[in-house]
């Protein structure tokens, strides 16, 4: 495969917190128009390859491609590519919507005339409540705010760090329509979740993560298809069928993280 | 290649909300002021004893004091906090434009207060300074703004916690300007009035004082001036090489 076509890349990565080792040799690569899922447990590493990524945090050893450039010796560059929604996404208290946006879209270079900031509020539902601090939203409102940022900039690379956790289920079906509707636009996509639903419902390939280390890469209905003999998968399952959830937890255990 | 969006395009965004925010707290900015000019009012007798430089270059670093350690290191907490800083940092624009903006920010409430107590002042009290008093007591207020803005970024620095700074910052702050007030006068002796002619807050009023009559000015007023300049220095770079982005 020509390597040179990926939006991001991902190779050797190791990240560590004093001495715990968080990440371990994790590579990956997105394509374009993908929605690629990084899925894994509590503390598997997601959040911290996620970070990686965004410029958020330096690993020990690796190298981060993002369009072309490296994360951490042109990462301005790297950074324009990039539209990010993190898991505590939190703007200014103070400011209201439409300030908020003039704010990303001034940081992000987009054209911030007045006219065109409501149609984007419009887009996403939110042109009545342009008035009305961040603070007052309620949290479908919020996301959506949230992701509209993340894309202001017609980015290449959208990375999502569990963009439905705490949403009820319309709000969360609305997300996936957006990110389905992000990559018909040409948008590549990479989400954290351990939602086994929204890995299937999404995701074009998928990546499992636990303790730090990659353990299966691959289309959600072939990682079902190559692990239907592994008797830990089997032991997982509970109606026989074998579903994504008893793939993870065949590979990843049944223990609870904290 | 990816283009990437001018700085100053970023930086005057970031300046824009940053100053909207401000002003949507200004009543915390009013009550900062507050106690400065309600010491002046009340300090009718120490300006006839002590001179009208005495009596502003008091009110001035005591206001200084609140803007550095309860303005910026309490705002600066609350939106690390919040991640707000994170939000920022994965934008395409140099880190130093997200602290620059809110130094910014602090310097006009630095030069915000100066004015309002040289207008407190001369309504009040009637003292008057020459144009050249008033161009260096600027200069010399920002000056010491600087010292306490660096120990704002020192606390912010060693603490995570954003409960915890709040109290430290409020702990220092009192401490400061009971100890310098008090110290100074010489309540608390000899020895503790020459530690705090020299402390963080004595060579910050020394030098407003001395700026406010150009002609008093003299070598141990630059060595102030010197040491001023280093507690800055030291406390803002302290400050930020311990700073944390965020709290995880």
């Amino acid at each position: 495969m020509d390597t040179n076509n990926h939006i991001l890349q991902v190779q050797g990565l190791n990240i560590y917190y004093g001495n715990f080792q968080a990440v371990r040799d994790v590579s990956f690569d997105v394509l374009p128009g993908e929605i690629f899922g990084l899925l894994g447990p509590n503390g598997a590493g997601k959040t911290s390859t996620l970070s990686a990524i965004e410029g958020l945090l330096k690993p020990q050893s690796g190298s981060i491609i993002v369009a072309g450039n490296d994360i951490h010796k042109k990462p301005l560059h790297a950074k324009a590519a990039i539209g990010v929604q993190l898991q505590a996404t939190s703007f200014q208290p103070e400011l209201t919507v439409i300030e908020i946006l003039q704010l990303y879209a001034g940081i992000y270079g987009v054209a911030r005339g007045r006219e065109k900031l409501f149609y984007i509020l419009k887009n996403i539902r939110l042109d009545e409540a342009a008035g009305k601090k961040f603070g007052q939203l309620s949290g479908g409102q919020q996301q959506r705010l949230s992701l509209a940022i993340a894309v202001l900039h017609e980015p290449r690379l959208v990375l999502l760090d569990e963009p439905t956790s705490g949403l009820d289920p319309q709000s969360r079906r609305q997300l996936w329509e957006r990110m389905e509707s992000m990559r018909e636009k040409g948008h590549s996509v990479l989400l954290t979740t351990h939602s086994m639903e929204e890995a299937e419902a999404v995701c074009d390939r998928i990546a499992i993560i636990d303790h730090g280390r990659l353990i299966a890469i691959d289309v959600p209905q072939s990682l079902v298809d190559s692990n239907k003999t592994n008797p830990e998968v089997i032991a997982a399952s509970r109606r026989g069928k074998i579903t994504l959830e008893d793939v993870f937890i065949g590979l990843t255990g049944k223990a609870i993280r904290s | 290649m990816q283009p990437i969006p001018k700085t100053s395009t970023a930086l005057s965004s970031l300046l824009r909300a940053d100053l909207v925010t401000q002003w949507r707290n200004r009543r915390s900015f009013i009550l900062l002021l507050l106690v400065p000019v309600i010491i002046l009012i009340s300090w009718k007798g120490i300006v006839e004893k002590f001179g009208g430089p005495f009596a502003l270059s008091s009110c001035i670093t005591i206001g200084l004091v609140a803007i550095g350690l309860m303005g910026y290191s309490n705002s600066v907490a609350r939106d690390r906090d919040k991640g707000i800083f994170q939000r920022l940092r994965v934008a395409p624009m140099p880190g130093w434009c997200i602290m620059v903006s809110r130094l910014l920010i602090q310097l006009i409430m630095i030069v915000l207060l100066t004015t309002i107590i040289f207008i407190a002042g001369n309504n009040i009290d009637h003292i008057t300074l020459s144009p050249l008093g008033y161009i260096i007591s600027f200069l010399t207020a920002i000056v010491g703004g600087a010292v306490y803005l660096g120990l704002g970024q020192l606390i912010v620095g060693l603490i995570q916690n954003p409960e915890t700074v709040n109290s430290t910052s409020r702990l220092t702050y009192f401490l400061f300007i009971m100890v310098g007030m008090f110290g100074e006068l010489g309540v608390l002796g000899d020895q503790m009035k020459e530690i705090v002619l020299w402390s963080p807050y004595g060579t910050v009023k020394r030098i407003i004082a001395a700026g406010m009559q150009p002609g008093t000015w003299n070598s141990e007023m630059t060595m102030a001036l010197f040491v001023t300049i280093g507690y800055a220095a030291l406390f803002s770079i302290v400050g930020i090489k311990r700073f944390k982005w965020n709290n995880k």
